[in-house]
């Protein structure tokens, strides 16, 4: 009995993994620096962290997830509340739509994916802000937090990897 | 057999449809969530002061070993200057000791000339030094967090100011952090007079490192250089106090480059002038109503 609780306790946990180093890597981003202008090109990792989780491992990195990431976002950016979670839904269902067609591609392929989407997601959500506060925010900032974004998606997909190959594949 | 796979396939499209509907219903919740934030009640600022309560800690305790690498690597670097930057620093302090001498003697003149005219003195400053422990910047929003200790005076409104000019104001006050947002946040808007011509005007950031100046007037006699300081004008922020300077002064696009480097905060003053009232009633109104 008390072996079975055990094993399913170090399952949950597996099973929340992606979650929490998705959490990790959120809350590491906003971590000041002290770099001339990097705090103003600061890169949205919770769109790597959704669509590196929903491409690899969709069945425990669930919409449910997706939500709190983006609520705890939300509640430590000053932007619009609610925008982060617009962003993320919509990254994890351009995600989910071309899970088929990259899953188990070389990463190059990911990365093209990646750049591709999450322009996408970028765009949108400069719209919808935009919109927001009826003005048009600075395109050249968001031109450079874009590309920031996707040049640190290999080394965020590295540690998810390390995650997923060491500590979740063999038990899900 | 064929009723099992039947109810499977019945309950496998349960399934795909509640998935649908859940990703439908978190869209709305999104555009809700952005609707009721864009009404600013008190609903909406306690629920972020909690929230922000909430997940800082976790953000403090992620940042000590950053810190400490930024400190070592800072440690090192120090040492080349050390000779060149303690000779600009005895200079300073030489500099620094005329001018204190020459601010007593005006300080003493001032307040002489003020009780001669009868003149009522703006409330003592009040600082409150806190530390930052978390940035965020983009296109979308501009904005700090700090740690600012257990039954701290600090209320939402009061300014940030850096040791070289106003950087921010207070934006939501928890428990113990607070969020500031800085004066290149779209939602900054301060009312500032340029010091040389008198020109007054609104510094509205625009999630740029250089906010802009609006509502100047069209005859206003502007050039880069012109230094920027607070108007006191809605009597939230006090007058005077340093912003930044001029750089631009192309047409519907006056920018201001801070004093205050704002991507290099790492402890913030924050100022009680006693002026918070303008805001602390807009509250009240609020939850009356009105």
């Amino acid at each position: 009995m008390g072996d079975e609780l055990q094993e399913n306790l170090v399952s949950g946990f597996r099973r929340l993994l992606p979650l929490l180093v998705s959490l990790f890597v959120l809350l590491l981003s906003y971590i000041p620096l002290n770099v001339g202008y990097f705090n103003n090109i600061r890169p949205m990792v919770g769109l790597a962290c959704v669509y590196f989780w929903i491409l690899n491992r969709s069945d425990i990195f669930n919409v449910f997830s997706v939500f709190i990431l983006a609520l705890v976002n939300d509640i430590i950016s000053s932007g619009p509340f609610g925008s982060n979670l617009f962003a993320f839904l919509l990254m994890y269902i351009l995600t989910a739509n071309v899970q088929r067609l990259l899953n188990g591609k070389p990463f190059s392929l990911c990365w093209y994916g990646f750049m591709a989407l999450s322009f996408a997601v970028f765009f949108a959500k400069w719209l919808v802000v935009s919109i927001y506060y009826r003005q048009a925010m600075p395109w050249a900032i968001l031109l450079f937090s874009y590309s920031v974004t996707v040049a640190v998606y290999p080394f965020i997909s590295l540690l998810f990897a390390f995650v997923q190959n060491k500590l979740i594949a063999d038990e899900v | 057999m064929k009723r099992r796979k039947s109810l499977f396939v019945h309950f496998s499209h349960i399934r795909l449809l509640a998935k649908k509907f859940a990703i439908v219903l978190l869209f709305l919740t999104a555009f809700v969530m952005m609707m009721i934030n864009k009404t600013d009640t008190v609903i909406v600022e306690k629920t972020s002061s909690i929230a922000t309560d909430a997940i800082s800690p976790l953000i403090d305790v992620l940042s000590i070993p950053a810190k400490m690498v930024a400190a070592v690597y800072d440690y090192f670097s120090d040492w080349k200057n050390i000779r060149k930057t303690n000779l600009l620093l005895l200079q300073e302090n030489e500099r620094l000791q005329n001018l204190y001498a020459r601010a007593r003697g005006l300080e003493i003149e001032n307040k002489l000339l003020a009780e001669l005219m009868n003149y009522a003195t703006p409330p003592e400053a009040k600082y409150t030094t806190v530390r930052v422990i978390a940035e965020e910047g983009d296109a979308f929003s501009h904005s700090l967090i700090a740690y600012i200790g257990p039954n701290s005076p600090i209320k939402r409104g009061q300014i940030a100011i850096s040791d070289k000019g106003v950087v921010g104001r207070v934006e939501n006050v928890g428990n113990i952090y607070a969020k500031i947002i800085l004066v290149s946040d779209i939602n900054s808007k301060i009312p500032v007079v340029v010091e040389r011509s008198r020109d007054r005007g609104i510094l509205s950031g625009d999630n740029t490192p250089t906010p802009k100046l609006i509502f100047v007037p069209r005859e206003a006699d502007l050039v880069p250089g012109d230094i920027v300081v607070t108007s006191g004008v809605a009597g939230v922020f006090p007058p005077g106090l340093p912003i930044g300077k001029i750089v631009s002064t192309a047409k519907n696009n006056i920018k201001v480059k801070t004093f205050g480097n704002l991507e290099q905060l790492e402890y913030l003053k924050i100022v009680d002038y006693d002026l918070g009232g303008l805001i602390e009633n807009d509250g009240e109104n609020l939850q009356d109503g009105r």
